[in-house]
C-alpha cells in the first residue's frame, strides 16, 4: 500500500500544482496588500522578499543555512550508522534483541525535543548539544525501521538461500540485508525529514546560529518578513533534501517499491 | 415492444475500443453479437486479454460500448444495478460489514425493511450452505465461504440475471470443484439467467448450456457450442472430451 | 507459555540490572548528580513534585494537564478542519491536482519555525502554543484524510454500484466505511506529531506545561527534575499511541492498522 509520504515529492508538482500556489501567493499578496496593511503582522510575499533583501546579507544568509546542514548531517549521519547497524544487529541476531530492546522501548518514546535541557547539560551550549538531539531524533526511526525490515524478511527467500548453500554471513550480507533495503531506505527518509523539524526547534530554542536562530532574531528587530523568508527558505530546502533523497532510494534501492 | 423480446440478453454488433488504444491496435472488441435466452447458462470462455470480462463489464453496465446495441429485456444498458447482479473474483465483500449485513445490504436497495432484508439474509445463507456464519466478518471467512456470501448478496437483489467474473479463479482445485457443484445446486432451486466469465475449459463444460468462446484482436467469437447433458456431469464422459479437444484447438 | 513469560522476565532482568548499576554508579561517585542523578533521587523528586511542585508550587499534575490541554484542543481544532477538507480533497480529482503541491510544501515547514510568528499574532499565551500544534497536526491529519479516500479499493465502488448505489450513498455508505481505518490511522499519526511540537513550543515563554518544566528546571541545575519530567512524557507518548491503538482495534475489527514509520 503506498503510503502518501512516500511519493516523491517532484512527483506532486505539475501543472495544477503550480497554478494553485500561484493562486494562493496572489491571495496572500493581495489580501496582506489591501485588508490587513500592517507590514509589522503579515507582510506580503513582495514585502517579506524586500525585507529579507535589507536585513540579510548574502554571506549571513549562507553562514546560517552552513550552520544548520552541517548540523543535520552531522547529527543524521551519526543517527544513519548507528541506528542502521544496531537496527540490523538486533533484528538478525535476536538474543541481541532481547539485550537491547528495553533499554530503547523506554527511551523511544520520549520526544526529541525534549532532550534539550539534558543536551545542554551534558555538552553545553555549542554544536555538540545540537548533534546529540538531532541525533537521538533521528535514530529511533532508522533503528526501528532497519530492525522490521530484518524482522519481515519472507522467511522462504531465506530458506531458497539456504538451498543453494548460503548461510552465515554471506546469508546476511548477501541475501537478508538487500531484502530489507527498502524499509531500511524508508527509515533514513523518514528521519532526515524529521531531523530538520528538530534542528530548527533546538536552534530557535538555544543556538547563535542558523536559520532557527536567524528566524527567531527577526522577531527581535520586528522584521517578520524575514522570519517569513526563513520559515519558507526551511520548508522549501526541506523538500528539496527529501525529494534528492527520495530520487537517490529510486535509483539504488529497489524498483518494485516506490 | 422490443423486437429481440424473447430473449434476456441481446447483444448486437458490440465494438468496444478504449479511448487511450494507439490507431494501428486491434480493439478489445470488434463487432460480437449473442443472444441470450431467460435462464440460460452461457459461459464466456477465452484466454486472457480476449475481452470477455470486457463484455461481462458491459452487460453489468459498468461499461459502455464504443458501439452496438447491449439489451437486457429489451431495454437498452446504460449503466449499472438495476437488477444486473455480479459476483468478482475477488468476493468485494465490504470488510466492514459481516456476513449478514453485506447481504443486507443488497436486500435493503430492494425495499425491504430492517425485519424482511435480515429475514432474507438468513435464508439465503442457509441456500449457500453458511447458516451460522451470520456474523463472521469477511475477514474471518476462507475463500470459498466469501464467494459463496458475495453469491448470497447477488442473489439478494432479486436480480434479471446473474453475471460472475471468474468467480473461482482465486480458489485451489478442490474448492473449485466444490463451488461449482454449489453454484449449480444453488442455481436449480433459483432460476436465473447466468453468464459466467472463466478461462478454465473444463469448468465450462462442467457448468454451462452454452459455451461461447472468445479469441483476442480483436475479441470476436470464435466457437459456439450448446451442452445438451443432464448435471451433474462426468469429466469421462466422452461428448465433453469431443468437445474438450474442439474448443482446445479453437483457442489455438 | 514459556516463551511468553521469558519475552516478559529478560526485558524486566535487563532494566533492573540498568537500574541497580546506575544507582551504583553514582553512590559510589562514578556519576555527578548534576550530569546523572540516580534513580533513588529522581523518585523522591518525582514525589517531591507531586505534592510541593516545581517551580513556585505548581505540581506535576498541573504540569502534565496544561500540556495535555494544549495538545487535545489543538488536535481537535486540527481535526475538525482537516477530515472535513481531506474527504472534499480527496473525493474530487480537480482539487486534488490543485492542492497537493501546496499541500505538500506546507507539511514540509518546520511547525516550531513558526513560534516567532505564532507569538506576533497570537501573543505569548495559550493560543499561540494551540495554533502551533493545530497547525502541526493539520497538515498530517489533511494528507492521510485525502490518501484515505483515494486509497479505497475500486472493486468495493464497482460492488456497490451493481448493488444500484450511486452518488451521495456510495460516499457515504462505501468510500467513507472504507477509508475509516486509514483515516484513524492519521489521527494517531497526527497526535504524535503533535506531542513532538508541544514539547518545544512549551519551552518558550510559558512556566506550566512539561516542556517548561525540564527547561526551568536545567537552568537551575535540577537535572533530576529534567530527567522525571522526560519521563513522564515519555510515558504519556507510549499510553497515547497504545491507547489510541486499542481503541482503533476495537472500533475496526476487521482492519489492519497502518503502521506509522516515526515511532512503534
Amino acid at each position: 500500500m503506498k503510503d502518501f509520504h512516500f511519493q516523491s515529492i517532484s512527483k506532486r508538482i505539475n501543472l495544477y500544482g503550480l497554478m494553485g500556489i500561484l493562486m494562493l501567493l496572489m491571495f496572500w499578496e493581495l489580501s496582506a496588500r489591501w485588508i490587513w496593511q500592517d507590514i509589522q503582522v503579515l507582510p506580503s510575499p513582495i514585502q517579506c522578499m524586500d525585507m529579507a533583501w535589507q536585513v540579510l546579507t548574502a554571506q549571513e544568509l549562507v553562514i546560517h543555512i552552513a550552520a544548520s546542514l552541517s548540523r543535520i548531517l552531522i547529527g543524521f549521519t551519526f543517527a544513519a550508522v548507528i541506528g542502521v547497524s544496531l537496527g540490523i544487529a538486533v533484528g538478525w541476531y535476536q538474543y541481541l534483541g532481547l539485550a537491547f530492546k528495553p533499554i530503547l522501548e523506554l527511551l523511544r518514546p520520549i520526544p526529541p525535543l525534549a532532550w534539550i535541557p539534558m543536551a545542554i547539560v551534558w555538552f553545553g551550549l555549542g554544536e555538540p548539544s545540537k548533534w546529540f538531539v538531532i541525533f537521538l531524533g533521528s535514530f529511533f526511526p532508522i533503528f526501528t525501521n532497519a530492525w522490521r525490515g530484518m524482522v519481515g524478511i519472507p522467511p522462504v527467500i531465506l530458506r531458497a538461500a539456504q538451498t543453494m548453500d548460503a548461510e552465515g554471513f554471506e546469508l546476511l550480507l548477501k541475501v537478508a540485508i538487500p531484502a530489507a533495503l527498502p524499509d531500511i531506505a524508508t527509515g533514513l527518509r523518514v528521519a532526515f525529514g524529521l531531523a530538520f523539524g528538530i534542528l530548527v526547534a533546538a536552534e530557535l530554542i538555544a543556538s547563535d546560529s542558523g536559520l532557527g536562530y536567524m528566524i527567531m532574531q527577526s522577531r527581535e528587530t520586528s522584521r517578520l518578513g524575514v522570519a517569513i523568508f526563513g520559515i519558507l527558505l526551511i520548508g522549501f530546502l526541506s523538500m528539496l533534501a527529501d525529494d534528492i533523497l527520495a530520487r537517490l532510494m529510486k535509483k539504488f534501492v529497489s524498483r518494485g517499491r516506490y | 415492444m422490443a423486437n429481440s423480446s424473447t430473449n434476456k440478453i441481446n447483444l448486437n454488433n458490440v465494438y468496444k475500443k478504449f479511448i487511450t488504444d494507439p490507431e494501428n491496435m486491434q480493439p478489445v472488441l470488434g463487432d460480437v453479437s449473442l443472444q441470450i435466452e431467460e435462464n440460460e447458462f452461457v459461459v464466456l470462455l477465452g484466454r486472457s486479454g480476449c475481452g470477455k470480462t470486457t463484455l461481462l463489464n458491459i452487460v453489468a453496465g459498468l461499461e459502455i460500448a464504443t458501439s452496438g446495441k447491449v439489451q437486457v429485456d429489451g431495454i437498452d444498458v446504460t449503466g449499472p444495478g438495476r437488477g444486473k447482479g455480479m459476483v468478482f473474483q475477488q468476493g468485494a465483500l465490504f470488510p466492514w460489514l459481516n456476513a449478514e449485513q453485506n447481504i443486507q445490504f443488497a436486500a435493503r436497495k430492494q425495499g425491504l425493511n430492517v425485519e424482511q432484508s435480515k429475514e432474507l439474509s438468513r435464508k439465503l445463507l442457509l441456500l449457500v450452505g453458511l447458516a451460522g456464519a451470520e456474523k463472521k466478518y469477511p475477514i474471518e471467512l476462507s475463500g470459498g465461504m466469501q464467494q459463496r456470501v458475495a453469491i448470497a448478496r447477488a442473489l439478494a437483489l432479486d436480480p434479471q440475471i446473474l453475471l460472475m467474473d471468474e468467480p473461482f479463479g482465486a480458489l485451489d482445485e478442490l474448492t473449485r470443484i466444490e463451488m461449482q457443484n454449489e453454484l449449480l445446486r444453488v442455481w436449480s432451486l433459483k432460476q436465473k439467467t447466468v453468464v459466467f466469465v472463466t478461462h478454465s475449459i473444463w469448468e465450462g463444460l462442467m457448468l454451462a448450456d452454452r459455451i461461447i468462446v472468445l479469441a483476442p484482436r480483436p475479441g470476436r467469437i470464435v466457437l459456439e457450442k450448446k451442452i445438451d447433458r443432464q448435471r451433474p456431469r462426468k469429466r469421462s464422459d466422452p461428448m465433453l472430451i469431443e468437445l474438450y479437444e474442439e474448443i482446445w484447438t479453437s483457442l489455438q | 507459555m514459556n516463551n511468553k513469560i521469558k519475552s516478559l522476565l529478560i526485558p524486566l532482568i535487563v532494566l533492573t540490572v540498568f537500574l541497580l548499576s546506575w544507582e551504583l554508579a553514582s553512590f559510589w561517585g562514578y556519576l555527578k548528580p548534576t550530569r546523572f542523578p540516580a534513580p533513588s533521587k529522581l523518585l523522591m523528586s518525582f514525589l517531591d513534585l507531586t505534592f510541593s511542585g516545581y517551580p513556585a508550587d505548581v505540581t506535576i499534575d498541573q504540569h502534565l494537564l496544561k500540556t495535555i490541554e494544549r495538545i487535545i484542543i489543538g488536535f481537535l481544532l486540527s481535526v475538525c478542519l482537516g477530515v472535513p477538507l481531506g474527504l472534499l480533497i480527496g473525493g474530487f480529482q480537480a482539487l486534488d491536482r490543485l492542492t497537493s503541491t501546496i499541500i505538500a510544501f506546507c507539511r514540509s515547514i518546520a511547525t516550531l519555525s513558526l513560534l516567532p510568528l505564532a507569538i506576533v499574532w497570537f501573543g505569548t499565551g495559550e493560543q499561540s502554543k494551540i495554533f502551533l500544534i493545530a497547525y502541526g497536526c493539520f497538515w498530517v491529519m489533511l494528507s492521510n484524510v485525502i490518501e484515505a479516500v483515494k486509497q479505497v479499493d475500486p472493486l468495493m465502488m464497482k460492488a456497490a454500484k451493481t448493488m444500484d448505489t450511486d452518488g451521495i450513498e456510495l460516499f457515504l455508505k462505501v468510500v467513507l466505511p472504507s477509508a475509516l481505518p486509514r483515516i484513524f490511522s492519521g489521527m494517531r499519526i497526527s497526535l504524535g506529531v503533535g506531542f513532538m511540537v508541544i514539547v518545544g513550543a512549551e519551552m518558550i515563554g510559558t512556566v506550566i506545561g512539561l516542556g517548561s518544566l525540564i527547561m526551568e528546571a536545567r537552568t537551575f541545575y535540577r537535572t533530576d527534575i529534567t530527567m522525571v519530567g522526560m519521563l513522564i512524557l515519555g510515558l504519556m507518548g507510549f499510553l497515547m499511541t497504545t491507547g489510541l491503538a486499542w481503541v482503533e482495534k476495537k472500533l475496526m475489527p476487521w482492519q489492519q492498522q497502518v503502521h506509522d514509520r516515526t515511532s512503534p
